[in-house]
């Protein structure tokens, strides 16, 4: 489904791309992207296809906010009956209620769910208004770290199943991993469209790779010397640059980069500290720093760190991007 | 997350503190654990101590009417039977034009936010602020039978002094911006985000106001209610200048005082409190009993 809106007020925005599947608009905070959610869903003042110039509640979209605003005064299948009239509600109820696996819950209050199941029940309410598109505000923001990632497969795979095209909005760089289709934003811009493992592959910018979470991403600037200027000149690495030099975001893969030994006197070794061993599984991220600034190096979970620790930087990982002042 | 708690910060509103009504509601998973309330405990016997001395000097002069009340000689002074269905009944009248007239506005100002908005809240204050005798004389100057409207009004066959409308008007105008400033603080509790997600479930905004906004006012609401009846049943002063007659309860207390003695006024208070008391109290018990969790 084609969603193309213009906002004026309070912020100008104007976002133009194509929902397919579980999409996720990745942006920062302040981008705006509530707002187009609720523009779509005829809450806001805007103007764009689909639904354009209709009143929301004749607009065929469920939307889930943020906390997923579920009726406090009414119980699990009396808040997915909300959306239904005639003799038939409560059966149909129970059966969405099925549907998401919440039936054994359909007489408990919202105030007693945890978030994942609160969010299978706003769903369910959402799904009974039998919406041509589901609008997900932040759907990671109120779950649990522990269960997070099966609620995020649940609700994913309950998409696929109704069959409904959704747009979730976030910041969530783990949300836009499991997409179908992924829609970057920045500067209130539509910076990047493609699957998450072309986008991820390949970031249109520094700002993109920011926002899908790569680590190692940073400011410098490249000289006539093909040397890349990292922390004002404090520390520099040579760089493949061929021709340009200017203003650049740099980004290197934390797998990419070397721990050697300050003792050794490497070319290009630049020494750094040891401040944080993040371990994930049979691997360790270490956060290192470096000068005023900090590397993540990935590393072997029992492999051996010198005393006196360096770190070369090999020319052909480090990805760079003009920056545009 | 939106959960009841949102919901029901509109009865600590200060108006609906005045009413009897309980106005604080449990919050939840409040109370439900002594255990972590210990740091309250060593000032918990000072403010029962504080709180059981406050309750005494309020129910000192009820207490005394029990003791100063006679008895042996309890009796109705002429005329108290009416003074009785003329209170409820106009009362009821004047509660239902209130309700029908100031929910709107309460709902309206509650949603809707524009320039020159503290002059409405002065205009509420000026209402709420004006003395019941001055209030009844500026009524009388109004819709009184020499008077602007009045005169008008009159001519259209609607007497608006000494008349039952003149008894509902002077009720009408005492207990409006009380039932007004209570409803709105009830409307401004509930998250304008269940309204619009109503309306995202297909509802119109009316249905969104009756199924959504409406039960999640309700305690708040409640409270706007049973104030403006318990202000609107007690009013003397405006009453005792636009609408000597009909005579209702407040200003019958007033003549069976003056023209016979306190003995002749205790019993109709008596049976005041016996009708008064009733709609605030159901209100009150009724509200609260669907859970809100």
């Amino acid at each position: 489904m084609r969603i193309d809106y213009r906002i004026e007020h309070p912020v100008a925005l104007h976002a133009t791309f194509d929902v397919e599947g579980f999409t996720v608009l990745l942006g920062a905070s302040g981008e705006g992207k509530s707002l187009l959610l609720r523009a779509i869903a005829g809450l806001t003042p805007a103007q764009g296809e689909p639904f354009g110039g209709m009143a929301p509640q004749h607009r065929a979209v469920g939307y889930l906010p943020q906390g997923y605003a579920l009726f406090p005064h009414l119980n699990a299948w009396q808040n997915v009956a909300f959306a239904l009239r005639g003799a038939q509600r409560r059966a149909q109820a129970s059966q969405l209620l099925e549907r998401v696996h919440m039936a054994a819950f359909a007489e408990r209050y919202p105030g007693t769910l945890s978030g994942g199941q609160q969010q299978r029940v706003a769903l369910a309410r959402a799904l009974a208004r039998r919406p041509q598109l589901l609008l997900l505000d932040e759907p990671t923001s109120a779950l649990d770290p522990v269960t997070r990632d099966d609620v995020i497969a649940e609700l994913i795979g309950e998409v696929h199943e109704f069959g409904i095209p959704a747009l979730a909005v976030s910041h969530d760089p783990h949300l836009a991993a499991v997409a179908d289709r992924l829609v970057l934003m920045h500067g209130r811009h539509i910076i990047q469209i493609g699957s998450p493992g072309e986008v991820n592959a390949n970031p249109i910018d520094g700002s993109a790779a920011r926002l899908l979470g790569h680590r190692n991403v940073y400011r410098g600037r490249i000289d006539g010397a093909r040397r890349l200027i990292w922390q004002d000149g404090a520390i520099a690495f040579p760089i493949d640059s061929d021709t340009f030099a200017g203003d650049v975001d740099w980004a290197i893969d934390p797998e990419a980069i070397r721990l050697v030994d300050a003792h050794d006197d490497l070319p290009d070794a630049v020494p750094v500290s040891v401040e944080v061993r993040h371990v994930m599984g049979r691997t360790v991220q270490l956060g290192v720093r470096c000068g005023q600034g900090r590397l993540w190096v990935s590393a072997a979970v029992d492999q051996a760190v010198p005393e006196s620790v360096a770190v070369q930087l090999p020319v052909e990982a480090i990805h760079w991007w003009k920056r545009n002042s | 997350m939106v959960t009841a708690r949102h919901v029901e910060t509109a009865c600590d509103s200060p108006l609906a503190a005045i009413c009897a009504l309980p106005t604080s509601p449990r919050k939840q998973g409040e109370g439900s654990h002594p255990a972590n309330m210990t740091s309250a405990v060593p000032r918990s016997g000072l403010s029962a101590l504080i709180s059981a001395l406050t309750l005494l000097l309020l129910a000192a002069p009820f207490i005394g009417l029990a003791f100063v009340t006679s008895w042996s000689h309890f009796g109705f002074a002429d005329g108290d039977g009416s003074a009785i269905a003329v209170s409820l009944c106009y009362s009821v009248l004047a509660l239902i034009l209130i309700i029908a007239l100031g929910t709107p506005l309460a709902w309206w100002l509650a949603r809707h936010h524009m320039r020159g908005q503290w002059l409405i809240d002065a205009l509420l204050l000026l209402a709420l602020l004006t003395p019941p005798l001055a209030l009844g004389l500026l009524l009388a100057s109004m819709y009184g039978p020499y008077a602007l409207a009045g005169s008008l009004l009159e001519r259209a066959g609607l007497t608006l002094t000494n008349s039952g409308p003149a008894f509902v008007m002077a009720q009408f105008y005492s207990a409006l911006p009380y039932y007004v400033i209570a409803a709105r603080a009830a409307f401004e509790g509930v998250p304008r985000e269940l309204e619009q997600i109503a309306l995202t479930l297909g509802h119109s905004p009316w249905r969104s106001f009756v199924h959504v906004s409406l039960p999640l006012a309700r305690l708040g609401l409640a409270a706007a209610i049973a104030l403006a009846w318990v202000r609107a049943l007690g009013e003397f002063g405006a009453v005792l200048i636009v609408a000597y007659y009909p005579q209702g309860i407040p200003v019958k207390l007033w003549v069976n005082l003056q023209n016979i003695g306190l003995n002749a006024v205790y019993p109709l208070l008596w049976v005041f409190f016996l009708v008064a008391m009733p709609l605030p109290l159901i209100l009150g018990l009724a509200a609260r009993r669907r859970r809100l969790i």
